[in-house]
């Protein structure tokens, strides 16, 4: 997922020298390939995430299409204030990425960790939301992405979890991308990020139910989700993420307006807590009941008859 | 061709002020002849259009003086009369601080702090695409308390951004009262020579000096950012305004705004 990013940037830079690329001290190794062939294209502007985000809104405002690097902890939840007035208000044109989103900084503690920055970012005019689960929806999100029309997010979260598409989806951005049709009535999965390889896990564990993803979390189209949620007992909504004001709170939102018989919805995400304790992904994770197997007896006790 | 006349903007500002019953008064008025001579000498704006591609940038970063930059945008002719007289009334579209939907204005301000990261982005982007743009940020001395402020100051000596011209209105005062008092600044220009800039403290409301000091800056083609720190007086023109930061505050009444207009009208 991550040189399928790379490899986008570099092939937009190189294709249009108003393209810049702007890091606050982040991304190492990942802007080889980027410094090497776009050296006059690329701007580190030190750790100092605010100048960083109004210094880009100033480069947009001039023409040119600038991309901000930085840790989701920090882009956007550091800078949120000047995404929201510098750059959203005046719906320009840059592109947040915010890498390393949710626990994937597992041994680092909670400066290091964001499950917030879809809650601070969803009330925000203007601006797209894309949340890419695998390789190929990441090149999905960037298609949109880099055509610079308007600010756009892209969070990434964990990136070596597996594959979730065959090919790059061709869906318009805004849609549900269905990852597995599923038979039972009684579940169906709505998932974002790495979540969405843990859909498709519990999908096959629970006699075998629907996984849509969610690549586009704002501008949403509705329409599919609510067909799903009234052909559905339990809709279970998955992701790395605060269950406030996330993909679940949205979910639950839309659902709620529906009139008449609808699913019941099951938000899975981080609860209302930071980390306790440090280790591998895998562990904090686990920490967080976000694991396969926990999801597995957590759905099963809430959602399933006893024999089961 | 307009004048710029400080008397004039200043008037306009009451009658802004007295039309929309706000605040925000003093403020305004220290930066009077800063702006006057960035409309009359330096500001280009080709074909008169305030949105051109190769304009010159005003960032106003702070915000809160916005009436004075009103007043000039008048004066250019990019605001009908009609938009001063209803100032604040239901629908108008003049807000109380700088905002960047009105043409002129390039920045959203009143949230301090931000406009000079704008502004240097600004001046960059012509850096890096060789227009020979300049980008003039009238920051305050209160907003100076802002970190991204120093932020912005480190980025562009390390970009060479000798387009960027900072100038500061150092009127002595913020919110809640004098700036020595409530976050000390020691001397402004020390620090952004400290910080690589190329930087003057002048008379804020000697336009003769600010002119020089502005054609001086400007000429020095040295990759030093630059700075004029401009000792100015907050509410300067009215004698009952002047150092009193309850006009950061207060609305005008009727005799209030007619002794004013009379101070003025004696200035002209």
């Amino acid at each position: 997922m991550r040189s399928a990013f790379s490899k986008a940037i570099v092939d937009a830079a190189t294709a249009d020298p108003k393209v810049l690329l702007l890091t606050g001290d982040h991304g190492y190794a990942l802007f080889d390939e980027f410094r090497q062939r776009c050296p006059a294209q690329f701007i580190n502007a030190g750790i100092a995430e605010q100048n960083m985000v109004g210094v880009a809104a100033g480069l947009a405002k001039a023409g040119f299409k600038p991309i901000v690097y930085g840790l989701s902890a920090f882009v956007p939840v550091r800078v949120l204030e000047q995404i929201k007035m510098d750059v959203c208000y005046e719906n320009l044109p840059v592109v947040f990425i915010g890498d390393g989103a949710g626990v994937v900084y597992s041994s680092l503690g909670s400066s290091h960790q964001s499950t917030e920055d879809i809650a601070m970012l969803r009330p925000l005019p203007n601006i797209t939301i894309l949340s890419p689960s695998d390789a190929y929806e990441m090149e999905y999100a960037l298609r949109h992405a880099l055509q610079f029309k308007e600010p756009v997010y892209v969070r990434i979260g964990k990136s070596d979890v597996g594959g979730v598409h065959q090919a790059v989806p061709v869906a318009p951005v805004g849609d549900l991308l269905p990852v597995n049709i599923g038979r039972n009535k009684a579940m169906a999965f709505v998932a974002t990020g790495s979540m969405v390889n843990i859909a498709l896990g519990l999908a096959q564990q629970l006699d075998d139910c629907a996984v849509w993803s969610m690549p586009t979390i704002k501008p949403f189209h509705a329409g599919q989700l609510l067909d799903i949620a009234v052909s559905v007992d339990n809709l279970v909504v998955l992701e790395e993420h605060s269950i406030y004001g996330g993909i679940g709170g949205m979910v639950s939102e839309l659902v709620a307006a529906i009139p008449g018989d609808k699913a019941r919805i099951v938000r899975c995400g981080i609860q209302d807590r930071f980390s306790e304790r440090c280790g591998s992904y895998t562990y904090l994770m686990r920490e967080h009941q976000l694991d396969e197997s926990s999801l597995l007896a957590e759905l099963k006790k809430k959602l399933l008859p006893p024999n089961n | 061709m307009p004048e710029f006349n400080s008397s004039k903007l200043r008037a306009t500002v009451l009658q802004m002020a007295y039309a929309g019953s706000t605040v925000h008064i003093g403020c305004a008025f220290s930066i009077i002849e800063i702006m006057a001579v960035l409309y009359r000498n330096h500001l280009r704006y080709p074909d008169n259009d305030p949105q051109a591609p190769q304009r010159d940038y005003l960032v106003l970063s702070k915000g809160h003086g916005v009436m004075a930059q009103y007043a000039c945008l008048h004066e250019k002719g990019w605001l009908p009369k009609s938009d001063l007289e209803n100032y604040f009334s239901d629908g108008s579209r003049l807000k109380g601080l700088s905002d960047a939907h009105v043409p002129g204005c390039e920045v959203t301000s009143g949230s301090l702090g931000h406009g000079l990261s704008v502004g240097t982005g600004m001046a960059l982007a012509a850096k890096l695409g060789k227009t020979g743009q300049y980008c003039y940020a009238v920051v305050g001395d209160g907003e100076m308390n802002e970190g991204p402020m120093w932020e912005a100051m480190l980025f562009a000596k390390h970009w060479a951004l000798d387009n960027l011209i900072v100038i500061v209105d150092e009127n002595g005062f913020q919110a809640m009262g004098k700036t020595a008092e409530v976050m000390q600044l020691g001397s402004l220009q020390a620090k952004f020579e400290a910080f690589g800039f190329e930087a003057v403290t002048v008379d804020g409301h000697d336009e003769k000096v600010l002119e020089h000091a502005l054609t001086q800056l400007k000429a020095s083609k040295n990759g030093a950012p630059k700075a004029i720190i401009a000792k100015t007086v907050k509410g300067k023109g009215v004698s009952f305004m002047e150092n009193q930061n309850i006009w950061h505050y207060t609305r005008l009444t009727e005799d209030t705004f007619g002794a004013a207009m009379a101070e003025l009208e004696q200035v002209k």
